[in-house]
């Protein structure tokens, strides 16, 4: 009994050394009367360590990690319900409040700003109070239309620097403004004022005729036809040069992308 | 080891960051346990998907006594194999053709495939505690102390299960290669 423990401990250190490196002979070398016992039960082991060569596709690994990425960013959004409780106008007044602080200057240069800049912050809430501020349904429909043209250059800033998290970050900020847009769309053609917006711009004499709403129209399609060949076949053209981590998202994007203006398209016929 | 400790922290208070580390330091060790335990690329595919999600979702009742992540990591892996083994009501899947390998040989990688192969299809004589410290030891590398910990069981226990087993391998590696000849 006592010698099987010791023989125990002895083939487990040699089994330390040979996951570590070490040759078979090398641990024969160091326990010479056990070396006939050893030494077939350690070959076997370096015959099972060979399962070690086994690898996850790299299609899979790629995609598992965007799904379990999706998943801890949902995760930590549910347990922060960060001013969810809060008034839309509530929200919009304390931006427009903070950047009023912050002075024009700033405004201007975050203007301009990519996601790792520290500016960015600034650049999107202006970009929020602007769509507030903006009066008609069909006009915040354009701004949308600019700010996810905005997000694709973004998604192609950071893919070429190949940062995953900040293209999978931006791509649901893509998928957002595309889907307000269509929303915009829709509720202008109802003639109703969008619930997610500015209050009633009809009664503030903001209100377009049939004429000036129909030409609007006309040139946000336009606006949208052109972004969503122009964007696809951009982003499509980075996809291919892009560092193989980066490539799962940008497909996501793409997709996203061609499917946002496609919906955008269809709620303007 | 702290280090470890320190992204787990960080981790169960919501740290993205903290958690994809620990997701891309067991990703592979995990996938390769489970492939080991059910012999089929798609079906390990799936479930090693399903175990980091359920870490996710679990990872506040992690508590840390002296239990090293990498065992609970571990554990949660092979309870997800038991169960879904249970559903599907058998004990052994067949094995599957293309089992991927590192080497980009394609001699060397046929090689590896045969060799893998015949050792999964010897591993299913061994019993299941058998084939569990082979796969922990030799697939996932896991130290003597954490597998003691994933199986719940002495140091001591295991390796004595570890040499019974390899014993056992050699023999059932013996008798497959009689059978393919």
């Amino acid at each position: 009994m006592k010698r099987d423990k010791e023989f125990n401990n002895i083939l487990n250190e040699c089994l330390e050394r040979l996951l570590e490196g070490e040759a078979i002979e090398q641990c024969l070398r160091r326990y010479p009367e056990q070396a006939n016992e050893l030494k077939p039960l350690l070959q076997t082991a370096l015959v099972a360590r060979r399962v070690s060569v086994i690898q996850p596709r790299a299609d899979f690994k790629a995609r598992a990690r965007y799904q379990f990425r999706s998943a801890l960013r949902e995760a930590a959004t549910k347990k922060r319900p960060f001013f969810s409780w809060f008034p839309r106008w509530a929200t919009v007044a304390t931006i427009a409040l903070v950047l009023l602080l912050a002075g024009s200057g700033t405004v201007a240069a975050a203007g301009s700003s990519m996601p790792d800049s520290p500016l960015y912050p600034v650049k999107l809430a202006t970009e929020e109070v602007r769509l507030a501020l903006t009066p008609s349904p069909i006009d915040k429909a354009s701004f949308c239309a600019e700010l996810a043209d905005h997000r694709v250059a973004e998604i192609i800033y950071m893919a070429n620097k190949g940062d995953t998290q900040q293209v999978e970050l931006i791509t649901r900020r893509l998928d957002e403004r595309l889907a307000t847009l269509v929303v915009l769309v829709l509720d202008q053609e109802k003639g109703e004022a969008p619930m997610l917006m500015a209050p009633a711009p009809e009664e503030a004499g903001f209100s377009k005729g049939g004429n000036a709403r129909a030409d609007d129209q006309a040139g946000l399609r336009m606006t949208l036809e052109y972004n969503a060949v122009n964007n696809t076949a951009t982003l499509n053209a980075v996809l291919e040069k892009a560092p193989e981590s980066v490539k799962p998202a940008l497909l996501e994007a793409i997709a996203i992308a061609e499917a946002g203006y496609q919906k955008a398209l269809e709620a303007l016929d | 080891m702290q280090k470890e400790e320190g992204l787990v922290l960080r981790a169960q208070q919501h740290d993205q960051e903290a958690f994809a580390q620990l997701y891309e330091a067991y990703f592979d060790k995990i996938y390769r346990y489970v492939t080991f335990k059910l012999g089929n690329e798609m079906e390990a595919e799936d479930i090693t998907q399903q175990v980091f999600l359920n870490t996710l979702q679990s990872i506040s009742s992690f508590k840390w006594k002296g239990v090293p992540f990498s065992a609970w990591l571990f554990r949660i892996a092979h309870n997800q194999v038991v169960d879904y083994l249970r559903k599907k009501k058998r004990a052994t899947v067949p094995l599957d053709e293309s089992l991927p390998a590192s080497d980009d040989n394609p001699q060397q990688l046929a090689e590896h495939k045969l060799d893998i192969e015949r050792l999964l299809s010897a591993t299913r004589r061994l019993t299941e505690a058998q084939r569990e410290v082979i796969s922990l030891r030799f697939t996932s590398e896991l130290p003597i102390a954490e597998v003691a910990r994933v199986m719940g069981k002495s140091q001591g226990a295991v390796k004595a299960l570890q040499h019974s087993a390899i014993v056992a391998l050699r023999q059932a590696l013996a008798v497959t290669e009689d059978e393919t000849r």
